[in-house]
């Protein structure tokens, strides 16, 4: 529809061959860039005429930088999740918006007015509620509002600010003007990713980006950090602040990491923290550590299960208890997303006469709440020309305005009418050249001391049609940066060199225990699917040779470590001869592929896929693309088993040699290579008490064979010379600490990890997990393993089986011993009595 | 009339739970018609965390959290409360519900601000056009609030059967509507629904109610038990109680804890435990007379069965 209104035939630049010729000239919304046909606004000349001189070429190359820039910060979402498409949430749009200063004064001092006033309306609502008292706000905007919190009411946030944090969503129409289409509250989406494109763009374009006097976002991001620190009266030396985030399922997790990093406070999910004494803490490995401030990026339903909403898991339990104590900064505060109510705006030009004595300065876009008499009249005489939506939420309408008519008529609070969108249209690049898109404009305020304070630039969302911009759908968006110009010569201040001091500032030896337990159990995951493609790749291997399977003997000894495991079943007793070929093969092939929640390579990776998204700020750019490949493996249907299983342990190989090389010796990566280690140790256990009771009665290709799934054979040769001989072999698989493949290398690593992990008790060996560790180190170092042979009668061979059985035993209460100590994984349940049938027998 | 009442909810935890922490709305409320002579509580284990305040609502909520392992938690709350019999208008002179309706939806009078948060859907009460449609067969136009309200309770006690094996933490108002049965909270939400429906503004009253043995038979101690009703605002006289599980208007023998949106505001005992395992709930609450020469005991509807306890 947007499209077929731009088309005409004017184009807005003259000149022929011009990478503004194919633009077209439209009267139908504002041209941000120019004027008239061929005449650039003033501020816009200089960019204009430094795109024109670097061309088509040179532009589709800076495009094709920022796309890899971004990759490579890793503002793609869940990439884990859609390796195909790579679809990114507000992918960038290299053409900045400029904004000169005295518009962009105006805007701020309009910004600063809203602030103002919505905080204003919130310390009303969630206090003394005089406005609703005496009817200057609609009860039903607070009391069948969802978005207004009774448990939050009488909470009184640190220095009284309601509002720290406040951003919107302009427009401007045809007339020039801005309006506010949007005002957010609870979190501010999208403040990542406008200080993202800032540092991509001032990389690409950093000659003009100098020249141009914009000015800079670093010095927002210090009145913030500063704000903050002061009221909430933090230490400066290392103020317990964090950053929550969802998690990785947020399609804008990317920006919670960025700012995490950027602002130095740990990111952290709901499950990192807990509630005691009224105070907030962050788990981790050392123990509690206090938290005085959160920076959260949370809706307000999903911050604490105990007070909100019983059903859901996610959130923090008790935390707006310790909000009613003041024992926390939350910015913003919880019930804060009163403010997004769609309806509340329409209220504004009225309050803000009553609160402040003023009026709007930015005026809303035009809409029409239907809880209101005129509303409902206005909406329903003109049905036709509005945009419906929901009034207490930014949600829209899709039904047939018949059945939508029905539904206002019955609960016509919950409905507002919107007067159609015409947001502006600037120049945007679009792979080929450049064309006309519409533009939001999603500005950012922070309470500073001084006051208000608004982000010098902002977020500009940009979509082909003016409607995919009425709602919140970054990944059909894209965005651009935007440059305010100053009249005055900018400071220089570098965005990138107070990144990195931040970030070094706040690094820190501990780790949440959740972090720690995810990268133990990856660790566990890579390992135990790398063990299981190396014994099907060895049998795939041996059955594409030209004996026939009854010809392998080494084969029923393969099959048995896949049946014990319940890999495949196991063959009945009386039948001697080994499976046909074809029951085989769909045996194997189902070893690989099934998904039935039977073990199988798929299901491994499965879980390695899924370990790795929860740890996926820990892990390198390269390390998640390893991740990335191993899922397209697993999607993809392969004609070659061999080749598959090949193509799998490569990328599990190169997993593990980009986290041994890029991974700093870090407590995380300890409890990665202790997940590792302990599940190494168990399949080399396993492995050898399973050939133990065969490498003597059946064929000596047993011996050969155990040496070649446990990728030994090679350093056997080298360092024996000898025939392949029992004793040789379990003294090179067992007791050889030199060995990467022994067991006795597994437990002497896990005991010096043992050793860097955090404690409370000075004394060695005063925990559980390192006494059994020892004691399986100083077991198998005293191993005897000599008077082991294939005589009959042998009782060394009895005791080895037995020292098999024990060292497995004692490796799963190992396991269990340092879930429990650091990394305790209880559940949260809701305890009891919402249970009405009971409670109310 | 003079009660004793003790509540005790016992939770056994099949493994230690690490943390718990819980939201208790136990002491009555003071009110026009009872005032609350004592009022304690005893938690075992000790909480490490207290903390009581007033919520939106002006009841009082005790916070407490247990921070150490424990197999097991007692909540006993003891209150002895004076109860009178609460003036009602004669429901046939009360306004028409149409004006009072009206008169809340325009919000001028300040004196009916406490009952406008109570005007609208809650979390646990929706309010839709089937409920509109049951009331309104109590509701015939120009009908007297009070009579037409009374006129639905008698309905809903005629109508739906006590059945406490339907209802669920999840139970919603047009599956009460839908199965006719439910238990006392699910009868309050009901009747809520309906006339909030109406634009009228209901709360939800959490309490108890003493039970009257069966005739000739001792009372039991601790076969009482949490018990709801409703509380319809009037304009010009404020609220009147009324109980649509035992067809009653609320006297003597209902002593009133707390009051909210629907039993999601006011739930007696509600909260969060960290680990824990399964865990096995017992409830007792015992109502006793403490002046037992108190003669209102034989009031209407003695020989009808009280619901909402056994």
């Amino acid at each position: 529809m947007a499209d077929r209104e731009i088309s005409s035939t004017t184009t807005v630049h003259r000149k022929e061959n011009s990478l503004f010729s194919a633009v077209t000239w439209t009267d139908t919304y504002y041209n941000e860039a120019f004027s008239s046909p061929g005449q650039a606004r003033e501020h816009w000349q200089q960019i204009v005429t430094t795109l024109e001189t670097r061309g088509a070429t040179a532009l589709k190359k800076d495009d094709e930088r920022a796309r890899q820039m971004r990759h490579e910060d890793g503002a793609t979402i869940n990439p884990f999740d859609d390796p195909a498409r790579r679809s990114t949430a507000w992918d960038l749009d290299p053409i900045p918006i400029i904004i000169d200063a005295p518009e962009w004064s105006a805007l701020e001092k309009g910004l600063i007015q809203r602030a103002q006033l919505l905080e204003k309306i919130l310390a009303d609502v969630y206090g003394g509620q005089l406005l609703l008292r005496d009817g200057h706000l609609p009860v039903d905007l607070v009391f069948a509002n969802p978005n207004y919190l009774y448990s939050c009411h009488k909470i009184r946030p640190p220095g009284n600010r309601f509002l720290p944090m406040y951003s919107a969503d302009l427009y401007r129409g045809v007339d020039g003007r801005f309006r506010v289409l949007r005002d957010y509250a609870a979190y501010p989406a999208g403040l990542g990713y406008a200080l993202e494109n800032r540092i991509v763009m001032s990389r690409i374009f950093s000659e003009l980006y100098h020249h141009t006097q914009t000015l800079r976002l670093a010095t927002f991001f210090k009145a913030f950090h500063k704000a903050l620190i002061q009221r909430a009266s933090l230490g400066h030396e290392n103020p317990g602040i964090v950053l929550l985030s969802p998690g990785p399922e947020s399609y804008i997790y990317f920006e919670h990491a960025l700012l995490s990093r950027y602002l130095g406070y740990p990111l952290v999910e709901s499950q990192d923290l807990t509630v005691r004494n009224g105070k907030v803490f962050l788990k981790k490995l050392a123990g509690l550590e206090p938290v005085e401030a959160i920076f959260r990026h949370l809706s307000d339903l999903n911050c604490d299960p105990f007070a909100l909403r019983r059903e859901t898991a996610s959130g923090v339990a008790g935390l707006i208890q310790v909000c009613r104590e003041n024992n926390i900064e939350i910015i913003n505060p919880i019930g804060s997303a009163f403010v997004d109510t769609p309806a509340l705006s329409t209220t504004l030009p009225v309050l803000c006469k009553t609160l402040l004595g003023q009026d709007l300065l930015i005026d809303n876009h035009p809409a029409w709440w239907c809880g209101t008499d005129e509303g409902y009249h206005f909406v329903v005489n003109n049905l036709d020309q509005l945009t419906l939506s929901y009034a207490m939420e930014h949600k829209g309408i899709d039904d047939p305005p018949e059945i939508f008519l029905n539904r206002i008529m019955s609960a016509p609070r919950n409905y507002i009418g919107s007067a159609p969108l015409t947001p502006a249209v600037a120049p945007g690049w679009n792979q080929h050249g450049i064309s006309n898109s519409h533009i939001l404009l999603r500005v950012f305020v922070c309470a500073t001391e001084e006051g208000y304070t608004v982000m010098p630039g902002g977020l500009a969302i940009t979509a082909r049609e003016a409607e995919t911009l009425f709602y919140n759908s970054p990944t059909m968006q894209r965005s651009k940066d935007v440059w305010v110009l100053s009249d005055r010569p900018v400071e220089p201040f570098s965005l990138m060199k107070d990144f990195h001091s931040i970030d070094e500032f706040k690094r820190s030896n501990d780790l949440p225990s959740r972090v720690a337990d995810n990268l133990l159990w990856l660790g566990r995951y890579l390992e135990r699917t790398e063990g299981l493609v190396r014994l099907l790749r060895h049998i795939f291997g041996k059955l594409s040779g030209e004996d026939r399977p009854r010809d392998i003997p080494e084969l029923s000894f393969l099959l048995k470590l896949l049946s014990v495991k319940n890999i495949i079943p196991t063959p009945p007793e009386d039948v001697t001869d080994t499976p046909l070929f074809s029951t085989l093969s769909t045996q194997l092939n189902n070893a690989i592929l099934r998904r039935d929640g039977v073990e199988s390579v798929n299901s491994l990776l499965g879980n390695v896929r899924r370990t790795a998204r929860k740890v996926r700020d820990r892990l390198s750019l390269d390390s998640s693309r390893i991740i990335n490949h191993l899922e397209d493996l697993a999607g993809s249907s392969f004609i070659d088993p061999l080749e598959f299983l090949d193509e799998t342990l490569f990328a599990l190989n190169a997993f593990s040699g980009l986290t041994l090389e890029s991974m700093t010796r870090s407590l995380g990566w300890r409890f990665m290579d202790i997940g590792r280690r302990v599940e190494r140790a168990i399949n080399q256990t396993h492995l050898i008490r399973t050939s133990l009771p065969l490498v003597c009665c059946e064929s000596r290709n047993t011996l050969e064979t155990l040496l070649e799934i446990s990728d030994s054979i090679m350093t056997y040769r080298a360092r024996y010379r000898s025939a392949i001989q029992l004793a040789p072999v379990l003294d090179l698989l067992l007791v050889d600490e030199s060995n990467p493949r022994s067991l006795a290398f597994q437990l002497s690593t896990i005991n010096g990890h043992l050793e860097h992990l955090p404690r409370q008790h000075e004394r060695p060996f005063a925990y559980q997990e390192e006494r059994i560790a020892l004691k399986m180190l100083t077991e198998i170092r005293l191993l005897e393993l000599q008077p082991i042979n294939c005589q009959e009668e042998n009782n060394s061979n009895e005791a080895l089986a037995d020292f098999l059985g024990s060292t497995a035993k004692n490796l799963k209460e190992f396991s269990q011993q340092i879930t429990g100590h650091y990394l305790t994984r209880v559940q949260t349940t809701p305890h009891f009595a919402m249970i009405r049938g009971k409670e109310k027998q | 009339m003079k009660y004793a009442i003790t509540h005790t909810t016992g939770y056994t935890y099949s493994e230690p739970a690490s943390l718990s922490q819980n939201e208790l709305f136990l002491s009555p409320r003071t009110t026009a018609y009872q005032s609350v002579l004592q009022s304690s509580l005893e938690i075992l284990p000790q909480p490490q965390y207290r903390h009581r305040r007033t919520d939106f609502f002006g009841n009082t909520v005790d916070v407490f959290m247990i921070q150490e392992p424990h197999n097991e938690l007692k909540v006993k709350a003891t209150s002895i409360v004076q109860t009178s019999i609460q003036v009602q208008p004669d429901p046939s002179t009360t306004p028409p519900w149409e004006s009072v309706a009206q008169r809340l939806l325009s919000y001028k009078h300040r004196d009916d601000f406490d009952a406008l948060q109570f005007l609208f859907a809650s979390p646990l009460i929706t309010v839709s056009s089937q409920t509109a449609a049951f009331a309104k067969t109590s509701f015939t136009p120009g009908a007297p609030v009070l009579f037409a309200a009374l006129d639905l309770m008698q309905r809903i006690y005629n109508e739906f059967s006590y059945d406490k094996t339907v209802s669920t933490i999840d139970t919603t108002v047009s599956q009460i509507l839908e199965k006719r049965r439910g238990v006392c909270q699910d009868f309050a939400h009901l009747t809520i629904s309906c006339l909030r429906a109406l634009g009228l503004a209901a709360r939800y009253v959490s309490g108890y109610l003493e039970t009257i043995p069966a005739p000739g038979k001792p009372k039991l101690i601790g076969s009482d038990a949490s018990h709801a009703w409703v509380s319809l605002f009037i304009p010009d006289f404020g609220w009147v109680d009324f109980d649509p599980t035992n067809n009653l208007v609320v006297g003597e023998r209902h002593i009133t804890l707390a009051w909210g949106r629907d039993y999601g505001d006011v739930a007696p005992v509600k909260g969060v435990v960290m680990g824990g395992g399964t865990h096995r709930l017992s409830v007792n609450v015992d109502v006793a007379v403490e002046n037992i020469w108190t003669p209102a005991r034989c009031m209407q509807n003695d020989s009808q069965p009280i619901k909402c306890r056994d």
